[in-house]
């Protein structure tokens, strides 16, 4: 029997606010938060992530916002392209469609994290998923909402 | 079946790692798994042993379908029937990750399959832009919605050898880059508007009387107008206009693209319609650029056609597209025209008449000229590329405000002459000047959106004159329109300020050639302007309305139409002595403070 093909996954993180939330948000929530976290999973050549438009994919970084500012190394997947695919299209007509889209609750990591455990068994580093209730428990974060 | 087992209370001791076989046996041989799938999950209890295969059978009556089309992953591994599920580690609590496969699931459908599920979402936010990588890159450009939206078409038309045709296809790219145009293309009741009154569309329009239905459905219009700017399609149609174009003027210089088609066209235009019509009505985007400009580029055919009894009857869809055919056909010659008038920016080098060089100098501001578009619109027969050098030289001096535009612009002149013709910027001069409302709009649109609403209500009657491509050249610099903006708000603070003052503002303005001299006197003029439309001084009613629409608005909005210019202290008279007799005995000040209110 042939050995399964393994496919590399990676995360890729960028900061959206460019390095400001670093500085600023000890001012302006009293608490030290090293970015805001905006990630992407890439596999099979491709960088998927979730946005108010659903599903979306491109190609590494390929976004707006240009070359990630970090690259998490994941893992590595059995799953072929076109399983994933399948995986995907059932995804977003389910829990991922485009409406369902909440900054906090249910964002582009929270999509990234469920895909890296599909795909890999293991959940993205915490200290992104961590942001949204991160914020939240601030004043001026919950405030601010 | 031994592993369906239901929940007992030795479940709570399932928390073991049920794969050491050391001997606790109610406990080892149960597991809970979570099956995981998009959307939800479920538990189940297995024993052990069981092999994938079972667990496959038993998920595949839970979720009704096919044990072929699960698809079981666990830590990123695709599990195989034959494993047994404690063997690949699969403990107590650990999640499984279930993939049911569409029925017809195979490598062929996976590339369908992937299209539409990556690129629908991709394609959410709607580029305007980018689509024409649709056209020319269907493989790549799927995957890029976001990069379509970055590397718009712009300069990038492929270098064709087609020569000169794409180099106008540049330069009309560049001036549609321009915001000032986009902006007017966008305005489709402008657009449909100025659809409306070319003489070609309303030619076309008495004799196919659906060709309206294109305008009342803004959808078939806002596309339209998208193809207009969608450049590389108008490329796409050109290539296919080529092989089939039939030399009719292969020497005339100003050959417009598509003025040679001919009857042998017709079949293979409106093949390409009835193609591209049916698209076009299922509202794709790129193919309907395709249908479109056809047409448009065929836009001829309706007249030769119908000139040419010979000639077969068109299909009777052809029939049908013959009513888009001018709607592109205008906005082609729109967009083109808009750029080759933006492009010519007063270069005169378009206009070939010497004249303007004078007029021209006068006036730092494309306003107040006497430049005879005429020549341009009346002479459609304009030999372009020798007249266009010889002013160049004269001419030089007179753009004086315009040079910095004009460096850029000059050599690419001389090959969209050639391209553009004459006859476009002719028509669509022609239309703008028939209807000065929409002209009026056009300026609008272009260079002071600021400013539009109170110009529309201004300047319903401006002048027939050919001053109006003047007006667009110079409007398309975008220092012109700055200067202009800022002129207009200093006329409009100072008439807040002090209306007095205005008459005394009359001499500068002569001096900057927007007021004649003393032929037009200041009150005077100011309400009859609008009654002036003639053109016996073509500086004197432009610029009087110019000047005119800023006192009027201010007028109108005072409220006190009549006297505004007349002396404040007239009016506020009686205002004054009462302020007198409370003792405010500060003259100016009681004045400024009567005309603040």
């Amino acid at each position: 029997m042939e050995p399964p093909n393994l496919y590399p996954v990676k995360l890729y993180v960028y900061d959206l606010s460019k390095g400001l939330a670093r500085r600023l948000s000890p001012i302006m929530l009293g608490k030290q938060l090293e970015g805001i976290w905006h990630t992407s999973i890439v596999v099979h050549k491709d960088e998927f992530f979730f946005g108010s438009g659903g599903i979306s994919s491109c190609p590494p970084g390929g976004t707006l916002l240009g070359p990630p500012d970090s690259v998490v190394d994941v893992g590595s997947t059995e799953v072929t392209e076109e399983i994933f695919l399948e995986y995907l299209s059932s995804l977003g007509e389910s829990l991922f469609r485009g409406e369902a889209y909440n900054l906090f609750e249910h964002n582009c990591n929270t999509f990234s994290n469920e895909v890296a455990q599909f795909l890999t068994g293991r959940k993205i580093p915490s200290y992104i998923t961590d942001l949204p209730s991160e914020v939240l428990s601030t004043t001026s974060g919950a405030c601010s909402l | 079946m031994p592993h369906i087992i239901s929940r007992t209370p030795r479940m709570a001791q399932g928390g073991r790692p049920s794969c050491l076989p050391a001997g606790k046996n109610t406990a080892s041989s149960v597991t809970r798994v979570i099956v995981k799938t998009p959307g939800k999950q479920e538990d189940f209890m297995i024993a052990d042993d069981t092999s994938v295969r079972q667990f496959k059978e038993k998920l595949s009556a839970h979720f009704k379908c096919q044990v072929d089309q699960l698809v079981l992953v666990f830590m990123g591994r695709l599990l195989k029937d034959h494993d047994i599920l404690s063997q690949r580690g699969i403990l107590d609590g650990h999640t499984i990750h279930l993939v049911i496969k569409s029925k017809h699931s195979s490598r062929s459908l996976a590339h369908s399959s992937r299209k539409p599920s990556t690129d629908e979402p991709c394609h959410q936010d709607k580029n305007t832009k980018g689509n024409s990588s649709g056209v020319h890159q269907p493989a790549g450009a799927n995957h890029s919605p976001v990069e379509s939206a970055v590397s718009a078409e712009p300069g990038v038309p492929r270098m064709h050898t087609q020569g000169l045709e794409v180099l106008s296809l540049e330069r009309i790219a560049q001036i549609l880059e321009n915001p000032g145009i986009q902006q007017l293309l966008s305005n489709t009741d402008f657009m449909r508007r100025l659809i409306s009154e070319h003489p070609d569309m309303q030619q076309l329009m008495q004799q196919n009387p659906e060709v309206s239905h294109i305008f009342d459905d803004s959808d078939v219009l806002w596309q339209t107008l998208e193809l207009a700017r969608n450049l590389a399609v108008i490329q796409e149609i050109l290539q296919i206009q080529q092989p089939a174009q039939n030399l009719e003027h292969p020497s005339d210089p100003q050959s417009h693209v598509g003025s040679e088609t001919t009857r042998g066209e017709d079949k293979a235009l409106s093949q390409n319609s009835a193609d591209f019509n049916d698209q076009m009505l299922s509202s794709s985007h790129d193919p309907f650029g395709g249908n479109l400009f056809t047409a448009l580029l065929g836009g001829q055919v309706p007249e030769p056609v119908q000139s040419s009894p010979p000639s077969p009857p068109p299909p009777q869809e052809w029939q049908e597209q013959l009513p888009q055919l001018p709607t592109a056909r205008v906005i082609y010659a729109s967009s083109r025209d808009l750029s080759s008038t933006a492009s010519a920016s007063a270069t005169p080098s378009k206009a070939n008449q010497t004249s303007r060089a004078n007029t021209a100098a006068s006036s730092t501001y494309g306003w107040s000229h006497t430049c005879d578009v005429e020549q341009l619109t009346g002479s459609p027969a304009l030999p372009s590329i020798e007249l266009t050098q010889q002013p160049q030289a004269e001419d030089k001096d007179a753009t004086t405000s315009l040079d910095s535009s004009d460096q850029k612009l000059e050599d690419d002149l001389r090959l969209l002459d050639e391209q553009t013709g004459s006859q476009i910027a002719g028509s669509m001069t022609q239309v703008l000047l028939n209807n000065p409302s929409l002209a009026a709009q056009m300026m609008l649109c272009m260079s002071m959106p600021q400013l539009s609403e109170q110009w529309r209500q201004q300047l319903p009657a401006l002048p027939q004159q050919t001053q109006l491509s003047d007006m667009l050249t110079a409007l398309a610099n975008p220092k012109t329109s700055q200067a202009i903006l800022q002129i207009e708000q200093g006329l409009q603070l100072l008439a807040t300020e002090a209306p007095v003052l205005l008459p005394w503002v009359a001499p500068y303005l002569w001096g900057l050639g927007w007021l004649p001299a003393p032929s037009c006197s200041y009150p005077d003029t100011v309400p009859g302007a609008w009654d002036v439309p003639d053109m016996e001084e073509p500086k004197g009613p432009e610029s009087c309305h110019k000047s005119g629409t800023v006192l009027q608005s201010l007028q109108s909005r005072d409220g006190d139409p009549s006297h505004l210019l007349q002396a404040p202290e007239i009016r506020f008279s009686k205002q004054m002595e009462s302020l007198h007799a409370m003792g405010f005995g500060n003259h100016q000040a009681n004045l400024q403070a009567l005309i603040a209110t």
